[in-house]
């Protein structure tokens, strides 16, 4: 029997997800030791062949280019990985739908937004997941995702395992310490909320949210191996919610209340940016309206 | 499932408004039985619906009519559940679906609405009891013993009347009224006894310093100069409401409803003087200082009976686990710890959150808490309430579709009293006014309200307990802020949180209900655009 096919696409995003793969160094030797690599984004040719047993896809659906590489890749594929934040919750790049595609367009490409050169990407009016469009057999988050998942990911794929993360928050398997949340108290854990650069000092054991910091970690899903926190910097969210339904803004918003004050988070830099940076497209409203008449006065 | 639906014409007040066969057919093909009957509590009515549980083996049961406040109130109508859950159906999925007070008697005058809505809240309460998960009950024998706090004259009447019934009585006050009472010339005999009885405890200069547990097996712990001590008691009885020190210490531990002087009040002052929404904790039905003394017999007369009433039986079923951990889901990262004001929630040594059964109220703010959905509550459930949200949203309506997240502490109570504002005035309010009742304001998840706007409200009202008021301590304060802040995440979608309405109101305001209810229709009319829906 000859060995799998393995395919890897990019679609809307940095490239990034590709480049935590490569971090596998020797690693990879045994993923394609175990199946044959006929294309990625590296290999030369544009369009993605037929009938490849698993694909890997990177990025989110920007643009209609974007849509026909991904429904290619999903025809092509038996088994579709999507990797990375952009391609299972849209990812950062889906801020954007807070605004007009019109408005989008013209800041990014300024006097050229006009130009009629194909060169330009057609932007679609917002940013979705590829899971909007296509089934996918396995999602793993991330910003990037942590190179080792991606391995497993691919393995489990290509050897016809099953795959799945934990579905726990971040706090599961971060190594900080909790002291005062885990008190029966009225009291918040903290009198105001900070930025990590505005902290003078900071516990390096102890839970940042005590500290005061903004960390998304409860709103986000585990298997990253809490990274960030173990080097003292807040959760950003990169993993996405635990459940898709319980999307990271709103939740945020109900977990934070109950053990911050509620004016420091109202006044915090941004809290559609902070809570919703990786996840806007998965949200419940997953772009703003643009309403014809305008605002009502 | 083998769901059974009923209604109840209320005596005739339910089909004056209402078509009681349409509002029933949304649920005909799924319930195994259905029936229409004048009026509940007619003799044989719970024979006929007892009946049909072992006849069409129902698990499942919906209660069409009265509002879900008056089981709760009434110790007849709540009589008609217990009898239906004694016939096997757990108390979980016996579900009233209130279309008498806020459908029949608040639009008398639209029949096709308040049938639609009928319809619609029929078919929520029917995926409420088909859905909810069985309650475990744990059988307790009560403790033949009563707490007073206060030693006011009715506090010794009331203490004589449970001695002689066989109860032990610890009687404590704040300052030195024990001592004084068996001082004094007025009631010295009665004074007497209770003092000189071998049952009583007696606790001057005492503090209420921790308790917990339910009827007939609370744990209550007095600091006096003796020391601190830990009494095991089956009631409580608040001899001095107007004591705001022992309400404040009390509601640190226990639900027990304020008015606006802060003094502790009953369910319902004409009815159920004495009854409180912790079922083992009484008040004392007067307050005023200057009564008679045959209205102070009356008075610790009615509270010794309502205590009798509840304690005097071989055992009494408490319905615990309503507040459950998924721990495939939870990290531990412990805001339910902190949201919690009763101390309920905690993080074990397994990592995973866990709850205190014998402190556990029910008030779901560590639901709303939890980032994951970890937890839940049976009462209440989280996926119910999505569906409720979707439902509603889904009843054809001629104006704007207002959705009401109503607190049952206040809110709830607050529309079922506005039926007789709603008669006074001869004139209602919309029909399209579409209500969820949450067991507190802090129940509510900021997902509902995007949800509410997402299936296609034009507006959503939060109705919760004035400042000071809510009976879980800070629930309202709770919700305020997280609504507050979700008005934020709508703003950036262009949604207009001028949509987005929170009320503050007391359960006996039936009239600010409606006023309020048409400032927010007045208010949504105005605009035209900054609404949800498909994007």
């Amino acid at each position: 029997m000859s060995r799998p096919t393995l395919a890897t696409v990019s679609l809307g995003g940095c490239e990034g997800c590709h480049v935590a793969l490569l971090d596998a160094h020797e690693r990879l030797l045994d993923l394609l030791a175990a199946a044959d690599l006929v294309h990625s984004p590296f290999s030369g040719e544009e369009e993605i062949p037929e009938n490849v047993d698993v694909v890997m896809v990177e990025g989110a659906i920007t643009t209609e280019e974007d849509l026909r590489r991904l429904l290619a890749a999903r025809a092509a594929a038996t088994t579709l990985v999507a990797v990375g934040s952009c391609a299972v919750l849209g990812g950062i790049g889906g801020l954007r739908n807070l605004d007009p595609v019109e408005e989008v367009t013209a800041t990014a490409f300024g006097d050229a937004a006009g130009s009629k050169s194909e060169r330009l990407p057609r932007l679609r009016r917002r940013v979705q997941p590829v899971t909007d469009f296509v089934d996918v057999e396995i999602s793993v988050p991330g910003c990037a995702p942590e190179t080792q998942l991606i391995v497993d990911a691919l393995t489990a794929a290509v050897t016809g395992t099953p795959y799945e993360l934990d579905r726990r928050n971040l706090c599961d398997e971060c190594p900080r310490e909790k002291q005062t949340l885990l008190e029966h108290s009225s009291e918040f854990v903290s009198d105001s909320v900070v930025a990590l650069m505005e902290l003078d000092e900071i516990d390096e054991k102890r839970c940042l949210l005590e500290q005061g910091l903004i960390c998304m970690g409860p709103m986000t899903r585990e298997g990253c191996g809490a990274k960030c926190t173990s080097m003292n910097v807040p959760c950003r969210g990169c993993m996405g919610p635990s459940r898709m339904e319980f999307e990271q803004g709103a939740k945020t918003i109900d977990a934070l209340a109950a053990v911050l004050p509620a004016g420091a988070i109202m006044y915090m830099d941004d809290l559609i940016g902070t809570s919703y940076r990786f996840s806007m497209p998965v949200s419940v409203f997953p772009a703003a309206y643009q309403h014809e008449g305008g605002e009502d006065a | 499932m083998a769901l059974g639906v009923y209604v109840s014409r209320c005596a005739g007040r339910v089909d004056a408004a209402l078509d009681v066969g349409d509002a029933l057919d949304g649920v005909a093909s799924r319930a195994a039985v259905t029936r229409v009957f004048d009026d509940f509590f007619d003799v044989g009515v719970a024979d006929s619906i007892v009946a049909d549980v072992s006849a069409h083996g129902l698990d499942a049961v919906v209660l069409a009519g009265h509002s879900e406040e008056h089981y709760r109130k009434s110790l007849s109508a709540s009589h008609l559940i217990d009898r239906i859950a004694e016939a096997g159906v757990n108390p979980n999925r016996i579900v009233a679906a209130n279309i008498l007070e806020q459908c029949a008697l608040a639009h008398p005058d639209d029949r096709a609405g308040a049938t639609a809505k009928a319809r619609a809240i029929i078919g929520v309460a029917a995926d409420r009891a088909g859905s909810g998960d069985a309650v475990e009950g744990e059988s307790v024998r009560p403790k033949c013993s009563v707490m007073v706090l206060g030693a006011s004259a009715e506090a010794f009447v009331a203490a004589q009347r449970l001695l002689r019934l066989g109860y032990s009585v610890v009687l404590a006050d704040r300052e030195d009224g024990c001592a004084r009472a068996g001082r004094a010339q007025s009631m010295h005999a009665t004074a007497s006894y209770v003092l000189g009885h071998p049952a009583a405890t007696i606790v001057d200069s005492s503090r209420l310093v921790d308790g917990d547990g339910f009827l007939g097996d609370y744990h209550l712990v007095l600091e006096s100069p003796e020391g601190t001590v830990t009494y095991e008691v089956g009631g409580i009885l608040l001899a001095r409401p107007d004591h705001t020190e022992w309400v404040e210490e009390l509601r640190r531990h226990f639900r027990v409803d304020v008015d606006d002087s802060g003094f502790a009040r009953s369910l319902d002052p004409t009815m159920h003087p004495a009854e409180t929404v912790d079922e083992g904790i009484m008040v004392m039905p007067l307050r005023r200082s200057d009564a008679k003394e045959s209205e102070k017999v009356a008075a610790a007369d009615a509270a010794a009976m309502a205590l009798v009433l509840k304690l005097s039986h071989d055992t009494v079923v408490r319905y615990r686990h309503t507040s459950v951990v998924d721990e495939s889901l939870c990290g531990g990262c412990a805001t339910c710890v902190r949201t919690c004001a009763f101390g309920a929630c905690y993080i074990g040594d397994d990592g995973f959150s866990h709850v205190d059964a014998r402190r556990c109220v029910g008030c779901g703010k560590c639901v709303v808490s939890c980032p994951v959905g970890a937890r839940d509550i049976l009462s209440s459930p989280h996926d119910h309430l999505m569906r409720a949200v979707r439902d509603l949203a889904q009843v054809e309506t001629t104006s704007d579709k207002v959705i009401g997240f109503l607190c049952g502490g206040c809110g709830y109570p607050a529309a079922d009293h506005a039926a007789k504002t709603v008669a006074e005035r001869g004139e209602g309010y919309p029909s399209s006014f579409l209500p969820v009742r949450i067991p507190c304001g802090g129940r509510l998840d900021t997902l509902y309200v995007l949800e509410a706007f997402k299936a296609g409200f034009d507006g959503v009202c939060v109705y919760r307990c004035r400042d000071g008021h809510c009976h879980n301590r800070v629930g309202n304060l709770d919700m305020d802020r997280r609504v507050n802040l979700l008005r934020t995440v709508l703003r950036s979608r262009n949604i207009d949180d001028a949509r987005l309405r929170i009320v503050d109101i007391s359960p006996f305001e039936g009239d600010h209900f409606v006023d309020t209810l048409n400032e927010v229709y007045a208010t949504i009319g105005g605009l035209t655009n900054g609404k949800g829906g498909a994007l």
